[in-house]
C-alpha cells in the first residue's frame, strides 16, 4: 500500500486504474505481497523459500543458454559440453552455474525441508503446503537425475544405468517398463534424447506449476514462525496481526540480505572450487561415456547418496533384522498397545505380509522398497508428527533427541554413499538405515510422550 | 535448538571435508606431489611444447585450440606457427594427432586417449608420477613398462630426455620417509624413488633428473591448464564478484535495519 | 499498543530526515543492485557470439593468386561465402570505364568494401586487375553466374562489357561487381577485407589498413 497511496504521479495511478479494471495487479501485489503479512521473527531458516525459488530462476536461465550450444546426441554431447566449457565466450560459467546449481538447489530445498520439520510448517493447518513441496523435492529429484545424463561422461551413462535398472524389480512389467524408458536395450542415444527433452521442458514446467501451488497454498494458511503459534490469535482493530509485518518491504529486504550471502557462497564455488573436490563435479565424468567400463569410485551425486546408502545396505542380514523387528513390533501391539481389537487383527494381518516379503522377497528388491519408502515417509509426517506444539523450541527432549539421532544417521548415509562399500561400512550403513525408519515410524510415540514447554502467546521477538 | 544446529553444522562441515577428502584421494596409489603454478607463463609454455613434441604425435587434445593455448600462455603468434603447429596450418585449429587413430590402434593396442582433460581424470599428482615411472621391460610389447600404471601399452615417448632407468624394487616409503627426488645426480647405477618404486638409470639422457622432474612438471602443468583453460580467468572474476556481493551484503544489512526501525 | 502496528509508524509517521535517509539507502541499494545485475546479464550475452569455432571457420583464407591466368576466375570459400578472385585481362578493365553510365552505383558510395578497393576497378591499387569480391548478389543473397565474355549475351545485353548475372531475380553487375540501374539489386557486390603477401593474397583480413 506504502507503493500505491503516496504516488503523485498522476498519469502512473490512471495508468494502474487502467490495468486494474482488466487485470487484478494491484490486488495481487496488495494480497500476496505489500499486505500479505508474515510473523516478525523470522529468522535465517526462512532464507531458504525465497532461496529456493532464486535456484528455480538461475537454473532455468543458465538452463535456456545452454540448450543454445549443448547436443542431445551421443556422439556429440560430450564434446558439445567441452565446447561450452572453452569455445562459447563465458560458456565455462553458464555450465559451472547450472551444474553447481544444481548441488546448490539441492543444499537449499534440504535445509528449507529441515526448517518446516523443526517449526513444525508441515502440521495443520499446512498439510497441503508440506505434500505438494514433497512433490516438488521428488520432481527436482527426477530432473537431476535426467540432467545428470546430458555431460554423457562415464559417470552419467552408468549413474543413468543403475538408477533406471532399479525399475527391473517391478514384478512383470519391470524389464519390459526399463527398456521403454531407455528406448533401447542399453542406455543409449534414444535414452539421452528423452532425457533432454525431460529435462529441458517436461519437469520445468511441472516444477514451475507445482511452485506456484505450493505458494497458493501457503498463501491461503499463512505462513508459519519460528514459535510456531498463529500471528493471527492476536490481531488489532483492523484485523492485522500484532506480530505480523507486511512481506513487502519488510521480508523481501530482510531475505536479500539471504540472497547476498547465499551469492557469496554460490559464487564462491562456481569461482574457485567448482569440482567441489570432486564432490560437485565428479572426476570420472570427465572421461565420455564408455559402455564397457564402469568407473571405479561409482557414486551417484551427494544428494541422492543417503537413499543410494539404503538401497545398498538391504542384504539378507538387513532383510532378518527387519523381520525381527516385525514381529517384536506385533508381539508389543498385543501386549501393550491401547487400541481396539479390530485395528490390532489388521496390523498383525499387515505384519504377516510384510514379514512374508521380507522372507520371499530378494534384497535387491527390499532395496528398491525401501528406497522409495524413505522418500515417502516424507509425505506423511503431518500425521506420523503428534505433538502438541510445532516449534522445536516448545517440544519434549524425547522429539528433540530423537531428531538429532535421525540427523546423525542422514549423514552418516550419506558419507557412506559416497564410498565404496566394506562390510564394516555396509553394517553401519544397515544400522542407520534401521534408526532413519525408526524416526518415522516412533514418531507418533516419541512426539506424544515427555514435557512440552508452554507456548508464548505473541512471538519471541526483540527489536534491534 | 541451539544444540541441534551445533550438531547440523558439525556434521555437514565433517562430511564436506571428509567426503571431499576421500573423492580427491581417489584409491591409494604412492604419487609425488607435483609443484604446480598457473600464473607461471614460463613453466606453461615448457610444458606446451614439450606437450606438442612428445604428446600429439600419438595423442589428440581434441577439445583445445592452438590460438587459445597461444594467447592463455602469451605465446606469440608467429612463435605458435614456428614450434607448435605441426600438424594443421590455421591458428584457430583443435589440436588433433596426425595420426590416424586405427593405425594406432593396431600399433599399440588400444587408441591412445585425448589428452584435452587427462588433468580431470586423473589428479596432477597421479599424471607427474606416471610420467617419470617408466623402466625398461623386455617382457612387455612396447619394450617399456610403467610402475604406477602396470603393463600400460604406451611406451616411454620420453626416453631421450629421462634416459633409460630400470625398476630396482618397491621402496620401503615408511622407513624412509619422504625422498628428495631431486636429490639423485645423473650418474649411471644413480638410485631414486618415483612414487613407490626405486630406479637405476643405467644410460642418462639429455636432462638430469633434476631437470627432467622439472620439465615434467610443466607438462603435468600444461596438462592441467589444458584441462580447464577457463581457470585462469575465473579466479580473478571470481574475486570482484565476491568483493561486489559482500558489499551488497553489508547495504542490504543497513537497509533492512533501516526499514525495521518501524518494527518493534 | 498502536507502536505493535507497522502501518502507523510507516512512511507516514515519519520525520523528513527519516524519510529522507531510507530514500537514500534504498536507492543506493538499488542502485547498486542493479548495477550488479546489469553486469551478470553481460556473460549471458557474450554466450551468443560467435564461438571460437566460428571464428575459426571464419578465419582469414589463404590463396596463391599467381595461380589464376589472365581472364580466368575462381572461386574461394571465406565464411561460407564464395569469394570470387578473377585476374581481368586489360579488355575488361578498359570496359569498367565503357558502361560507367549504366551503373546504379559507379563510384561505389552506399557499397560495401574496404577504403582501398573503393575506385573504378574496385580493386586494391597494387594489383588493380585482381577482383576480389564476394560472390553474393546484393538484392537476396544467391550466388550470381559469372559472363566474362565480351559481346552480346542473351542476359547481360547486346554490349555487354562482361559481368555477372544472378539467376534469382535477374540483377546485373559489371566485372568490378557494380550493379547496373533498374535491376532489383541497388547496391554492389561487397568487397572483403584483403592483403597481399608476395603472391599469397589473404581473405579476411587485412591489419587495419586503408590504402
Amino acid at each position: 500500500m506504502a507503493i500505491h497511496r503516496h504516488d503523485n504521479h498522476k498519469s502512473a495511478n490512471a495508468l494502474m486504474e487502467w490495468v486494474d479494471k482488466r487485470f487484478p495487479a494491484t490486488k495481487v501485489w496488495n494480497e500476496h505481497l505489500a499486505e500479505y503479512m508474515a510473523a516478525k521473527n523470522f529468522n535465517f531458516w526462512y532464507f531458504f523459500g525465497s532461496l529456493a525459488i532464486l535456484m528455480l530462476v538461475v537454473q532455468i536461465a543458465t538452463g535456456i543458454f545452454l540448450t543454445m550450444h549443448y547436443k542431445p546426441d551421443a556422439e556429440l554431447a560430450f564434446a558439445s559440453v567441452e565446447y561450452i566449457m572453452r569455445d562459447v565466450p563465458f560458456g565455462w560459467l553458464v555450465r559451472y552455474l547450472h551444474a553447481i546449481g544444481a548441488s546448490m538447489f539441492f543444499v537449499v530445498i534440504y535445509l528449507h525441508m529441515f526448517r518446516g520439520v523443526i517449526y513444525g510448517s508441515h502440521r495443520e493447518p499446512r498439510e497441503l503446503v508440506w505434500l505438494i513441496g514433497c512433490v516438488i523435492f521428488v520432481a527436482l529429484m527426477a530432473e537431476a537425475f535426467m540432467g545428470y545424463l546430458l555431460p554423457w561422461g562415464n559417470m552419467s551413462y552408468w549413474g543413468a544405468q543403475v538408477i533406471l535398472s532399479l525399475f527391473d524389480v517391478i514384478p512383470f512389467v519391470g524389464p519390459a517398463l526399463t527398456e521403454w524408458i531407455r528406448g533401447d536395450f542399453v542406455i543409449s542415444d534414444a535414452t539421452l534424447n528423452r532425457f533432454f527433452a525431460f529435462h529441458v521442458i517436461l519437469l520445468p514446467l511441472i516444477l514451475v506449476a507445482l511452485v506456484f501451488l505450493h505458494l497458493v497454498a501457503l498463501h491461503q494458511v499463512g505462513s508459519n514462525n519460528p514459535d510456531g503459534i498463529d500471528i493471527y490469535d492476536n490481531v488489532d482493530d483492523d484485523g492485522k496481526p500484532l506480530d505480523g509485518v507486511a512481506f513487502f518491504p519488510y521480508i523481501v529486504i530482510k531475505d536479500l540480505i539471504g540472497v547476498a550471502a547465499f551469492l557469496i557462497v554460490y559464487l564462491g564455488v562456481v569461482f574457485f572450487w567448482p569440482d567441489g573436490g570432486g564432490v560437485l563435479l565428479e572426476k570420472d565424468n570427465f572421461a565420455p561415456a564408455n559402455p564397457l567400463q564402469t568407473p571405479p569410485d561409482i557414486v551417484p551425486l551427494w544428494y541422492f547418496t543417503p537413499y543410494y546408502s539404503i538401497l545398498r545396505a538391504s542384504t539378507t542380514s538387513l532383510l532378518f533384522a527387519l523381520q525381527i523387528i516385525t514381529g517384536v513390533i506385533v508381539l508389543w501391539l498385543w501386549l501393550r498397545a491401547k487400541i481396539s481389537l479390530i485395528a490390532k487383527v489388521a496390523f498383525t494381518g499387515l505384519a504377516v505380509c510384510v514379514f512374508a516379503g521380507l522372507v520371499f522377497g530378494s534384497g535387491k528388491a527390499w532395496g528398491v522398497i525401501l528406497m522409495a519408502a524413505a522418500i515417502v515417509c516424507f509425505f506423511l509426517l503431518p500425521w506420523l508428527d503428534r505433538s502438541p506444539v510445532l516449534s522445536v523450541r516448545y517440544r519434549s527432549l524425547p522429539f528433540k533427541i530423537a531428531l538429532a539421532f535421525f540427523l546423525v544417521a542422514f549423514f552418516i548415509l550419506g558419507y557412506l554413499g559416497m564410498n565404496a562399500p566394506t562390510p564394516g561400512k555396509t553394517l553401519l550403513a544397515q544400522i542407520c538405515t534401521v534408526v532413519y525408519f525408526a524416526f518415522f515410524a516412533l514418531m507418533p510415540w516419541f512426539t506424544s510422550i515427555g514435557k512440552t514447554k508452554p507456548e508464548p502467546t505473541r512471538v519471541t521477538y526483540e527489536a534491534h | 535448538m541451539k544444540k541441534l544446529s551445533v550438531l547440523l553444522v558439525t556434521l555437514i562441515s565433517t562430511v564436506v571435508i571428509g567426503s571431499s577428502a576421500f573423492a580427491a584421494g581417489g584409491h591409494g596409489a604412492a604419487v609425488d606431489e607435483v609443484h604446480m603454478n598457473m600464473s607461471d607463463k614460463a613453466s606453461l609454455q615448457n610444458g606446451a611444447k614439450l606437450f606438442v613434441n612428445y604428446c600429439l604425435s600419438c595423442h589428440s587434445a581434441e577439445y583445445s585450440r592452438y590460438n587459445r593455448v597461444a594467447e592463455d600462455l602469451d605465446i606469440p603468434l608467429w612463435q605458435l606457427k614456428e614450434n607448435l603447429m605441426f600438424t594443421t596450418e590455421k591458428e584457430g585449429d583443435l589440436m588433433k594427432t596426425t595420426m590416424p587413430a586405427e593405425d594406432a590402434k593396431k600399433w599399440f593396442g588400444v587408441t591412445p586417449p585425448d589428452l584435452s582433460l587427462v588433468a580431470r581424470v586423473r589428479k596432477p599428482a597421479w599424471i607427474y608420477t606416471y610420467l617419470r615411472a617408466f623402466y625398461q621391460d623386455e617382457s612387455s610389447p612396447s619394450g617399456w613398462n610403467n610402475s604406477l600404471f602396470e603393463n600400460v601399452a604406451m611406451p616411454h615417448a620420453l626416453y631421450e630426455l629421462q634416459g633409460v632407468q630400470r625398476k630396482v624394487g618397491k621402496a620401503d616409503l615408511e622407513s624412509h620417509g619422504p625422498i628428495d627426488a631431486h636429490a639423485a645426480s645423473d650418474a649411471v647405477g644413480e638410485q631414486r624413488v618415483v612414487g613407490d618404486t626405486v630406479f637405476e638409470l643405467q644410460h642418462p639422457g639429455k636432462l638430469s633428473p633434476a631437470e627432467f622432474d622439472k620439465a615434467m612438471a610443466d607438462l603435468t602443468s600444461f596438462l592441467s591448464y589444458m584441462a580447464e583453460p577457463a581457470q585462469l580467468k575465473r579466479k580473478t572474476i571470481g574475486v570482484y564478484t565476491i568483493a561486489f556481493l559482500i558489499i551488497l551484503m553489508l547495504l542490504c544489512i543497513v537497509l533492512k535495519a533501516e526499514y525495521w526501525r518501524d518494527v518493534h | 499498543m498502536a507502536d505493535n502496528n507497522v502501518s502507523d509508524v510507516n512512511a507516514d509517521g515519519m520525520s523528513v530526515e527519516d524519510q529522507k535517509r531510507r530514500r537514500f539507502l534504498t536507492g543506493i541499494t538499488a542502485g547498486f543492485g542493479a548495477v550488479g545485475v546489469g553486469v551478470a546479464v553481460v556473460p549471458f550475452v557474450m554466450t551468443m557470439s560467435p564461438s571460437e569455432r566460428a571464428k575459426n571457420a571464419g578465419a582469414p583464407v589463404q590463396y596463391d593468386f599467381s595461380r589464376i591466368q589472365e581472364g580466368q576466375m575462381v572461386k574461394v570459400e571465406w565464411r561460407g561465402k564464395p569469394v570470387v578472385l578473377l585476374k581481368r585481362t586489360s579488355e575488361m578493365m578498359a570496359g569498367l570505364d565503357a558502361i560507367k553510365g549504366s551503373l546504379a552505383d559507379p563510384d561505389s558510395v552506399s557499397s560495401a568494401q574496404p577504403s582501398y578497393a573503393q575506385n573504378n576497378q574496385r580493386a586494391d591499387f597494387g594489383k588493380p586487375e585482381l577482383l576480389v569480391m564476394e560472390g553474393v548478389c546484393t538484392h537476396l543473397g544467391c550466388s550470381p553466374v559469372e559472363k566474362l565474355a565480351i559481346g552480346p549475351d542473351p542476359q547481360m545485353g547486346d554490349d555487354s562489357q562482361g559481368g555477372f548475372f544472378c539467376p534469382c531475380h535477374g540483377s546485373k553487375f559489371d566485372l568490378a561487381g557494380r550493379v547496373y540501374k533498374n535491376v532489383p539489386a541497388t547496391t554492389n557486390m561487397a568487397v572483403p577485407p584483403y592483403k597481399f603477401e608476395g603472391s599469397v593474397i589473404t581473405i579476411g583480413e587485412d591489419d587495419g589498413r586503408t590504402a
